[in-house]
């Protein structure tokens, strides 16, 4: 079995105007994706055998991102890059992943602590979300002494309100303790920030010198029609999707809250249908009702991922498209029903949030249950008491280094700066673990922090060397309407299959895979010999990746080699009349003379 | 006494024995390892021959399985050309070999090579010279 412990890191370094492949490029926090790709195709067919690559292949990938077992059941971002998507389907990278984490949770559990002294500072993280934590677990591994202050009583934040069909609640259980427990973060439970004497100044006099708030978005933005609240919200059965999501996850809703219930919920976003999909399960009559249209390509599409408005079709789940609610029924303070009327237009020219209706193509649609799932927003009462919002009431930070502009050693990410997917948030706790460690450093904090990172176009094969996405087995709807997972994961050859599929189409530097495994020595080089080189371009044409072109030296053309494209094909050797260009640290040359001289 | 062939062989490191860590290339003798297949030329394989070889064993990736997605392919199309080449040069086809298959392990690579020593033994030794 190969080794990829100690040597061949692959080699994405943010400063430096690179190019990556597409998948990566996407994945916010660029993970390593074709790297392990090759890895995971590289695999022996032998379980047993397998399972040391894969725990290797899994430290690997929890080195930069602990929750990557998470990542496996829930994201799947870098899909949406994947240069196969039109050509007979994305890698299923997600299931890859979650795939190499099955194996590796077990591995996971005994892995040993981070033999790190913690002695170059405190540093408070409010908020253990993944925003939270990802700093945490980032600033711990460089020796701070972290204390996360959560104000709940179990870490993961928003993570939690994702239903267990999706994501197995020991899934999440096991990555957060053991990333906890790995790289030795505190915790204090039921601490919330802004509550009791609890604050920004406390942190500071009990000897924290940067703070970190990813507080996430703890309020459900209201329902409203126009420029009006809508009334009714305080009706009996009304409720806001978080709160569902949030009880269903506790197990502490009422039974027969939604059970055999007629349920509208209200939303188009993926939390909407998380919404649906767990009150269908929970044996509640779902109709969704959403403002946005069906037609994908439109601009006023409809949020929510295609395979979450599949599953709720499978299921059985009504949706009504482009409808809004201008009204709550209600008889005896209990709720019975919404005026829908027709939604015209959601976003208007400038690409605003603007809904426009049409009130005289108005519905009723009755029901029992209303459950609001229409976004969220972050505790402004809380930003503005500690004064880190702006004149213009919005949140005064810098997008790029996450630093406040009010207090320079609080450092503000994730949902709390801008809603987005769980890989973002971790992605702004990373950064701004870097921040952080700049800061206390008193290093200069924005020196070679944009990212410039490009796509990497390969040359397309022909159609019929394409093949087509492997079936992800859905357990069948009739089967399903429960909280167990609904869908299958790869088996190892499956998996192995998948993983050659993938066309590898990112430059060398930011893979290595191939040195780790030790398949080659080095990645090799070409160099060019400028007093042989007369500029006559042919290398140029003979590139597949576009890597060789021709620069000015001393007013005459001489060929040249970029090396962030450069795949080390050697196509460009032999096409050189002049024999100007030579293939280095390949030793393919050296065994063929050795061979040939030993006949 | 009794003709024993000298046999050169490239395998592709992707398919063929990547697994087997304990330098199993420096042990069988004349094999010479590459990152594809298709980087193996014409001029490689005429080289042997002229060298002293008396047969050549190309082992690659199977179709569609090749990490560098044609290069299994261009070596094949290269070596059926050869072929037609070589005939007229007097060299039987049967000196030059292909076979396409995955062995991480690469337990299979003597057994390959011993199954070509008995075919290119019958043939005697490489008479013409390229």
């Amino acid at each position: 079995m190969w080794n990829t412990i100690s040597f061949g890191e692959a080699c994405v370094e943010p400063a430096i105007k690179q190019f990556l492949a597409p998948c990566q490029e996407r994945c916010p926090i660029n993970e390593d994706i074709q790297r392990t790709n090759v890895l995971i195709s590289l695999l022996p067919k032998d379980l047993q055998q397998a399972k040391e690559g894969l725990t290797q292949i899994g430290d690997y990938l929890f080195e930069n991102n602990p929750f990557f077992p998470v990542c496996g059941y829930v994201c799947g971002i870098c899909e949406l890059g994947c240069n196969y998507q039109s050509k007979g389907g994305s890698i299923r990278r997600r299931l890859l992943k979650r795939f190499v984490s099955d194996y590796y949770l077990d591995h996971l559990d005994k892995k040993q602590e981070y033999d790190v002294v913690k002695d170059t500072g405190n540093v408070a993280v409010v908020g253990g979300g993944p925003g939270g934590l990802m700093c945490a677990f980032h600033l711990s591994k460089k020796g701070y002494k972290v204390t996360i202050f959560e104000g709940s009583g179990r870490l993961g934040g928003a993570l939690w309100l994702i239903p267990h069909y999706r994501l197995p609640k020991i899934v999440l259980q096991r990555v957060i303790e053991n990333m906890l427990r790995v790289a030795g973060i505190e915790v204090k439970y039921n601490s919330k920030l802004g509550e009791g004497n609890l604050s920004l100044d406390k942190l500071r006099k009990d000897g924290y010198k940067a703070v970190f708030i990813a507080k996430g978005t703890p309020s459900p933005r209201v329902l409203t029609f126009g420029r009006d609240l809508v009334d009714n919200l305080d009706l009996e059965g009304v409720m806001y999707g978080q709160t569902f999501l949030y009880e269903v996850s506790r197990g502490i809703l009422a039974k027969d809250y939604v059970g055999g219930k007629m349920v509208i919920v209200i939303g188009g976003g993926n939390v909407a249908f998380d919404v649906a999909r767990s009150a269908r399960r929970l044996g509640g009559d779902v109709t969704l009702v959403a403002l946005e249209c069906s037609d994908k390509s439109s601009k006023d599409c409809i949020p929510a991922d295609y395979e979450e408005i599949r599953g709720a079709w499978e299921e059985g789940i009504r949706m009504i498209y482009s409808r809004g609610v201008s009204k709550i029924l209600g008889e005896e303070g209990r709720f019975t029903g919404i005026v829908s009327p027709k939604c015209i237009s959601v976003f208007d020219k400038e690409g605003r949030f603007n809904p426009q209706f049409d009130i005289e193509d108005a519905i009723t649609v009755n029901g029992d249950v209303l459950i609001i799932t229409v976004g969220q927003g972050p505790d402004w009462a809380f930003l503005q008491r500690e004064g880190l919002l702006d004149n213009q009431r919005r949140l005064a930070v810098d997008p790029l280094t996450l630093q406040s502009h009010t207090k320079e050693w609080v450092f503000l990410g994730g949902d709390v700066r801008r809603v987005g997917f769980m890989v973002d948030a971790m992605r702004e706790g990373r950064e701004a673990a870097v921040s952080i460690e700049r800061y206390l450093k008193g290093l200069d904090i924005k020196a070679g922090r944009k990212r410039q990172f490009e796509p990497f176009e390969i040359p397309q094969l022909k159609d019929e060397d394409y093949r087509s996405e492997p079936e992800v087995v859905w357990i069948p709807a009739d089967r399903r309407l429960n909280f167990q997972l609904f869908e299958q994961g790869f088996s190892l050859e499956e998996a192995i299959e998948e993983a050659k599929r993938c066309l590898y189409c990112g430059p060398c530097v930011s893979c290595r895979a191939c040195v780790s495994v030790g398949i080659q020595d080095d990645l090799p080089t070409v160099v060019i010999h400028e007093n042989l080189c007369s500029g006559c371009g042919i290398c140029v044409s003979s590139c597949h990746y576009s890597a060789a072109h021709l620069k000015e030296v001393g007013g005459s053309l001489v060929a040249a080699t970029d090396m962030f494209r450069c795949k080390a094909c050697g196509v460009c050797v032999p096409s050189c009349p002049a024999g100007a260009r030579e293939l280095i640290g390949s030793d393919m040359q050296k065994r063929i003379a050795e061979v040939y001289a030993s006949l | 006494m009794e003709f024993i062939p000298k046999l050169v062989c490239f395998s592709c490191k992707f398919g063929w024995g990547y697994l087997n860590s304990n330098g199993y290339d420096r042990q069988i003798k004349n094999l010479i390892p590459v990152i594809c297949i298709g980087k193996v030329d014409t001029t490689h394989i005429i080289g042997a021959f002229k060298e002293g070889a008396d047969g050549l064993l190309i082992l690659g990736c199977p179709d569609g399985q090749c990490h560098f997605k044609t290069g299994n392919y261009q070596a094949r199309k290269r070596i059926l050309l050869l072929h037609n080449i070589l005939k007229e040069f007097g060299i039987e086809p049967g000196r030059l070999k292909i076979a396409l298959n995955i062995d991480p392990e690469g337990t299979r690579i003597p057994i390959i090579i011993e199954e070509m020593k008995t075919e290119v033994g019958s043939l005697g030794p490489l008479s013409s010279t390229v």
